[in-house]
């Protein structure tokens, strides 16, 4: 028995778990997976293209998202004041350097970065993990993009091909894949564990330095170590000395497996219990009835039997339909996996998609989900449908965060925005 | 203008027409194969992969019947590494009892198709899944194929034998000589669909082979050939929920089949007259009916994952044209004489058929090619096998044997359906490639759970880097791949594709003619595209997650809606985009 329990182990879930225990409540995690984080770039986008102008990188986020609650009044946002996002986001920053992932941002505050992805196109984000800062393309140092031979999840000449289309100065080279790696069966998540070993990197460091040109900074797969990625990062730029940055790859995601570890395991110390592994399948309620209903347990599927989990309060951060917290099935309908919340998603597999995959509209399907009021409880009209329930994160409704690279502002506003509500 | 000059000039690269490139070379003669699109573009690289045993039409067309378990017979032995011996199932659901059964027992003995009836408990023993409310199982030797190693094989065959076999090359016209009495068409105009070359091609004789483009092309001799379009609508699950063909033991009809096929299985199918072969819509009663039906074969069919949907059309042949139903018409090959009908000579239309009697039809085909051109070749198709047939039969555990064995993990470009680096490597070096969708077709690229996810990456990544390198130039001209660099024996295999082939031989390096035809964010694009084209009919449950997670790789991390190079398109973008969504009255009809 918890004060809280948060269902779901992303981003918006831990930042709400952390929100909550630092407001003195005793608080469960549990959770299917391992949350998105471990899929995406590992930046904290907050806003970057707007629907209204979805060709051009927004420069100022948080100076945009006015603009976009005026077009959008249902937007997530629209539930959060400026200040407010603001603040998750600085206290976000703050967790990030106590568990060891420092966080930053452009060097103008305010300002989105533009990252160099790896199809070397130019990503805004709002804050990246302190290993991508340097490939701000605002800067003007001369990139050089350095793969490994043979190495599937990342293409330098693609990367530097791209980014002088787009106007930037980037040129790519090769390091044997023995600078990497010895095994024949590996991921990016292993590569970079091997960094992690001072015998494994020893001559990464001289070889860069030899590719090296004046003046360059040097991009890398996001493969610089997980436990000693600091010093990773901190050796090479060192040895070779220029600014080294990574570029994320294909999942998964090396940067986000840094950032989920770490305030996982920071999270525990403060005493969060957090489980992964446990699907929450089942929840037991007193149905509303003209008053809020109350959520008494949660079940969740175990490989023995079914678990009842009991908490005061409920924190839904289950992600949509790509965090698992929505399903759907043929004949249309689309529902929320444990509470049955009302779904604002099209109920018509017509109105579902775009003609093509690649659409600024984004497709509908993926824009809808759950309403909630401006204490992050889920309602039906006016009214909370329980009383001890809230939820923050991707599963909220009218946008589509992929399409205006707002996931992890949006997961962290909300996580915190929600846990405050809940523990005042 | 650009000339050349044939005996045979064979238009479409299907089964039938590369089948008629083979049979043609392997006799001696001078041949050249066009296809506009990619070696089974059309209904051959779009079925549900069934090598016929014959059941099928036992009791409906006791001929097609024969004529099926000749030929699968012959296919086993000259095209084995195309085919998984699999057998088949032709079961009774409590529904289909009746006088059928035993007509179908008494029909399969009549034409010599070996049919067992084996116990309910034995076939449950091999097929857990089965319903087991079935009454009576029949074994037959169905099995089931891979058309597009098949076509690629059959067409490498060819051009063994000196056959030249040109993609990308579309017809544009017939050349037409003679006057009202002594009309013949003396070859085609051809334009190479990437660089927009023109060319002549004169041809002694010339084999429309065009599938269900046939009367199209007719047309351009002002001859009518009604085809009679007809969508099959087919559906991919994830799994393998049977290893063994499964057949509903009744009259054909919809959603009575379905196929292993390598890691998936297949089910099939629907069939609706179409006003024109391309591009199908797949509606959702289709998908409704096909995961219904397979669901009393198989129960809980209809709650596993669902790939994807296409639809390909059978090339229906009817001389005076009704509006019957598709299956009700014939399915037997039509081999059509112009000279003899039209009085239009050195013209040859070969049409009807089914995957099983392509090589078949190639013979009847070429027969008549021989006695229009006044010489004796008998036909030895079906005792030479092709290249690579040597590796005997396919089998599940092939590409993953290679990989174990040779350690070749890290090699993985997609972990779907076990491709390699090499194997992507060496399939553009051998085979005119233009878009990732011929790869696919080549070595299967982006064809599992993922749906290209994470391979459309990394295929244009290994491309771009061949392109940069200098070991791979995209060569569409009409040289290309006309000496031995066309090797697709062991396209399919990665124990084969140890060593790329940049780093052994260097021969036969075309110059670049076509340096602006390779783009890396088109390729990228019309990839996406083209996937997406094939799941949005079947995109709910599971896979719909699936997609928004391939969303989060290409627009989150990639970015790649904001790559430079917009606005480029390739020949087959406008296909890719065509529309494949459900509408509002066709999903309430469900």
């Amino acid at each position: 028995m918890s004060d809280l329990l948060v269902i779901g182990a992303g981003l918006s879930g831990l930042m709400a778990a952390y929100t909550a225990v630092k407001a003195g409540l005793s608080v469960n995690v549990v959770a299917k997976g391992l949350g998105s984080m471990h899929w995406s770039a590992a930046t904290i986008d907050v806003l970057g293209y707007s629907p209204a102008q979805p060709e051009t990188a927004v420069k100022r986020p948080l100076e945009q998202i006015p603009a976009l609650i005026k077009a959008n009044p249902q937007h997530p946002y629209a539930l959060l004041t400026n200040e407010h996002i603001a603040q998750a986001l600085a206290a976000f920053v703050a967790l990030s350097k106590d568990v060891g992932v420092p966080y930053g941002g452009a060097a103008n505050p305010g300002d989105n970065l533009l990252l160099p992805s790896p199809a070397g196109a130019a990503r805004p984000a709002y804050l990246a993990p302190k290993g991508q800062l340097a490939g701000d393309l605002s800067r003007s140092e001369p990139m050089l993009i350095v793969g490994f031979e043979g190495l599937r999840d990342f293409f330098p000449e693609l990367i530097a091909e791209n980014l002088n289309k787009l106007g930037y100065s980037a040129r790519a080279a090769f390091l044997p894949l023995k600078l990497a790696t010895n095994r024949r069966d590996f991921t990016n998540v292993q590569l970079a564990q091997g960094m992690d070993s001072k015998e494994q990197r020893a001559l990464l460091g001289p070889a860069l330095k030899k590719l090296l040109r004046p003046g360059e900074r040097i991009g890398l797969p996001a493969i610089l170590g997980i436990k000693a990625h600091a010093t990773v990062l901190a050796e090479l730029e060192r040895e070779t000395g220029a600014p080294v940055f990574e570029i994320p790859t294909l999942p998964p995601s090396v940067p986000g497996v840094r950032l989920y570890t770490a305030l996982r395991s920071y999270l525990q110390n403060l005493g969060v219990n957090l489980t992964a592994g446990m699907e929450v399948i089942h929840a037991s309620a007193v149905a509303p009835n003209g008053t809020p209903g109350s959520i008494q347990w949660v079940e969740s599927a175990t490989s023995s039997r079914p678990l009842k989990l009991l908490a005061d309060k409920f924190l839904l951060a289950t992600g949509g339909i790509l965090g698992g917290g929505f399903n759907s099935e043929m004949n249309g309908r689309v529902w929320e996996t444990i509470f049955d919340l009302p779904l604002t998603v099209p109920q018509n597999r017509a109105d579902w998609f775009q003609v093509r995959f690649i659409s600024p509209e984004g497709h509908p399907v993926f824009s809808g989900g759950v309403t909630v009021n401006k204490a992050f409880q889920p309602t039906a009209g006016e009214q909370p449908i329980y009383g001890n329930l809230w939820a923050a994160g991707n599963l909220l409704g009218h946008c589509d965060t992929i399409q205006e690279r707002s996931m992890e502002g949006i997961a962290i506003a909300t996580g915190v925005a929600a846990a405050q509500a809940l523990s005042s | 203008m650009h000339k050349l000059e044939t005996e045979v000039l064979v238009i479409g690269g299907g089964a039938t027409g590369t089948g008629v490139a083979w049979d043609a070379s392997l006799r001696g003669f001078k041949v050249i194969l066009v296809e506009r699109r990619d070696l089974t573009h059309g209904t051959s690289g779009r079925y549900h992969g069934l090598l016929h045993s014959g059941g099928r039409y036992a009791v409906k067309d006791p001929h097609g019947a024969a004529e099926c378990i000749a030929e699968n017979q012959i296919l086993r032995v000259t095209h084995a590494h195309c085919i998984e011996d699999t057998s088949g199932f032709f079961v009774v659901l409590p529904e289909d009892e009746g006088d059928y059964p035993d007509k179908f027992k008494a029909g399969c003995d009549a034409v010599g198709i070996p049919c067992t009836e084996i116990s309910v408990a034995e076939a449950l023993r091999r097929e857990p899944l089965l319903n087991p409310r079935i009454s009576r199982v029949f074994e037959v030797p169905d099995g089931s194929s891979d058309s597009f190693l098949a076509a690629h094989a059959t067409a490498q065959a060819a051009r063994n034998a000196g056959a030249q076999i040109l993609t990308y090359h579309e017809v544009t016209n017939l050349i037409m000589t003679g006057g009202e009495s002594d009309r013949r068409v003396a070859g085609a105009m051809i334009r190479n669909v990437v660089t927009g070359e023109e060319m002549e091609i004169h041809a002694d004789i010339t084999v429309n082979a065009a599938g269900a483009w046939t009367g199209k092309l007719a047309a351009m001799a002002g001859i009518q050939v009604t085809i009679m379009p007809s969508k099959g609508t087919m559906v991919a699950m994830n799994h393998r929920l049977v290893n063994t063909v499964v057949n509903r033991c009744k009259m054909p009809s919809d959603g009575d089949i379905i196929v292993p096929s390598h890691t998936v299985c297949v089910i099939g199918t629907t069939s609706v007259n179409v006003p024109e072969p391309e591009p199908l819509r797949i509606e959702p009663w289709e998908v409704n009916k096909m995961l219904e039906e397979g669901d009393k074969m198989v129960p809980g069919f209809a709650q596993a994952r669902v790939l994807r949907a296409w639809a390909g059309v059978r090339p229906l042949f009817q001389d005076t044209y009704t509006s019957g139903k598709g299956r009700d018409v014939t399915r037997k090959l039509a081999l059509l004489d112009h000279q003899e009908r039209e009085g239009v000579g050195g013209f040859l239309t070969i049409t009807g058929g089914k995957w099983t009697t392509f090589r078949l039809m190639a013979e009847a085909t070429v027969d008549d090619v021989c006695r229009h051109l006044g010489t004796e070749r008998p036909c030895t198709t079906a005792t030479t096998p092709v290249p690579g047939a040597e590796q005997g039969n396919y089998w599940l555990g092939h590409r993953l044997h290679d990989i174990e064995e040779q350690h070749l993990q890290g090699q993985l470009v997609c972990e779907c359906e076990l491709v390699t680096r090499t194997m992507v490597e060496n399939a553009a070096r051998r085979n005119p490639l233009l878009t990732l969708d011929d790869l696919r077709r080549d070595v299967r690229l982006g064809k599992g759970p993922c749906q290209g996810g994470f391979c459309t990456y990394r295929g244009v990544g290994i491309l771009h880097e061949m392109k940069k390198a200098g070991s791979w130039e995209v060569d569409m001209s009409d040289e290309a791949g006309s000496t031995a660099k066309w090797d697709v024996a062991y396209l399919q295999s990665p124990g084969h594709n140890l060593v790329s082939d940049a780093d052994g031989h260097q021969s036969n390096q075309h110059p670049a003619n076509t340096a602006d035809s390779f783009n890396p964010n088109l390729l990228l694009r019309d990839f996406l595209q083209e996937r997406w084209k094939g799941v949005t009919p079947i995109l709910w449950g599971r896979q719909l997650k699936q997609e928004r997670l391939d969303e989060l790789i290409y627009m989150s991390v990639m970015n790649v809606d904001h790559l430079p190079d917009k606005e480029l398109a390739s020949p087959v973008t406008d296909f890719y985009r065509f529309d494949t969504r459900p509408t509002v009255e066709e999903v309430a009809d469900v």
